[in-house]
């Protein structure tokens, strides 16, 4: 029974009203119950979309980027010996509490590969959207990032590739191995020294620096 | 398909930016069609006269509250991923008043102020060049402002958290509160109105 003076102006600031008053009842979290989709998950597993990769992880270290959370899942022995810089030390069982935000890109790393990969699933199961798994843990990253092998019988273009690699290596204490080396065994792969509390990576690579290697791909990533 | 759409990765960068800008298009024609490229609409609101700058914007706050809201419960968004910004409670009550002698005194805020540029108007060009001079400086200044810059962080803080209360009772009471002063706001125009005959 609209009266006269029911002009759009009214109409309107009582539809806001009754939506205001229905919204009392509600909540929009969705509280601590979650449902969990295997399927989207194991989707998720068999695209590999969850990784980052160790070089990807060491360009955005080197390029000083503040927009993902870096989890060291080892124990805390462990990481007091060596870890990635600006990781900080969350043993899996702390994991839950640990206040991550869902907004966050959060990439977890173990040793290898397990941990990782359980809190992984942990925590996509309370949807942390934004996890990813360091592809192959901290034996990747000192494999890979810290004592790249250089290639036995490289052509030019291969040097030069490799020495954008050894460069990104120095930079994080570690260096490039022969390849006759590599194959021998990894005793000499002693850690660099643990960066400090307040590791902060210069903003721009000195003129020796590493240039930024992969700049263009790791667009897809941002967050 | 879930809501925010940026975080559960339906688009990426690029396309992040084509939606900026149709979105930021569309904002500006209704600041423009509101009334909202005009100094003197925008400083009645001082004097009283036309607070439409008060209804618009409270309007849009309540529109998007409600949507955000009720999307979030109907299950269609995740509010928990949607992006916030901290609150430093002393520098944004300092930067708030900022902002605010400068809205009365130069007659926009920075929005309105692009608004009245594009469509020509010297003053907003100017108040443009202002706010760019102003950035600047606030720029060049950090290193002395930084301590006062992050003091009182008080993190990501929303009216439920700070007040303690149901998240929906804090719905209900900015609707009232909009309503409220909706109804406010006409009954102080017509009381400052100025007679017909001055305008």
């Amino acid at each position: 029974m609209p009266r006269p003076h029911w002009t759009l102006n009214r109409a309107l600031a009582a539809a806001a009203l009754l939506l205001g008053v229905v919204a009392i009842a509600g909540s929009p979290y969705r509280g601590s119950t979650v449902r969990i989709d295997t399927q989207e998950l194991a989707t998720i597993v068999d695209s590999k979309v969850d990784h980052i990769t160790v070089q990807e992880l060491a360009d955005w270290i080197i390029q000083g980027r503040t927009d993902y959370r870096l989890i060291d899942l080892r124990s805390e022995v462990e990481y007091a010996a060596y870890h990635v810089p600006t990781a900080e030390n969350v043993p899996v069982a702390q994991l839950p509490g640990y206040g991550l935000g869902r907004n966050e890109k959060i990439v977890l790393y173990s040793e290898g590969g397990i941990h990782s990969a359980q809190a992984w699933f942990l925590l996509r199961a309370q949807r942390y959207p934004g996890a990813y798994i360091l592809f192959g843990g901290l034996e990747a990253w000192k494999g890979e990032v810290l004592y790249p092998v250089a290639p036995a019988a490289a052509t030019p273009q291969e040097d030069a590739t490799f020495e954008r690699i050894a460069q990104v290596a120095r930079f994080f204490g570690g260096g490039p191995r022969a390849a006759a080396v590599a194959a021998d065994s990894g005793a000499l792969m002693a850690m660099p020294a643990t960066p400090g509390a307040g590791f902060e990576p210069p903003r721009a690579p000195a003129a020796g620096g590493p240039a930024r290697p992969g700049a263009k791909k790791k667009r897809k990533e941002g967050c | 398909m879930n809501a925010p759409f940026y975080k559960f990765a339906a688009f990426g960068d690029e396309a992040s930016l084509v939606i900026a800008f149709v979105i930021g298009i569309g904002f500006g024609f209704f600041l423009e069609r509101s009334g909202f490229g005009s100094a003197r609409k925008l400083t009645s609101q001082f004097y009283l006269d036309d607070l439409a700058v008060f209804k618009v914007m409270f309007t849009a706050i309540v529109t998007a509250m409600l949507g955000v809201f009720y999307l979030s419960w109907l299950g269609i968004m995740d509010l928990s991923l949607v992006d916030l910004v901290s609150t430093s409670l002393w520098p944004q009550i300092v930067g708030g008043l900022v902002l605010g002698f400068g809205f009365v005194i130069g007659g926009y805020c920075p929005g309105t102020s692009l608004v009245a540029a594009v469509t020509g108007r010297i003053d907003g060009m100017v108040f443009v060049l202002g706010v760019l001079a102003g950035i600047f400086v606030f720029g060049e200044a950090f290193p002395l402002l930084r301590g006062f810059y992050e003091s009182g962080d008080f993190g990501r803080l929303t009216l439920p958290q700070a007040f303690h209360l149901p998240y929906g009772l804090v719905v209900f009471l900015v609707v009232v509160m909009a309503v409220g002063g909706f109804m406010g706001a006409g009954w102080v125009e017509r009381r400052f109105a100025p007679p017909a005959a001055e305008r």
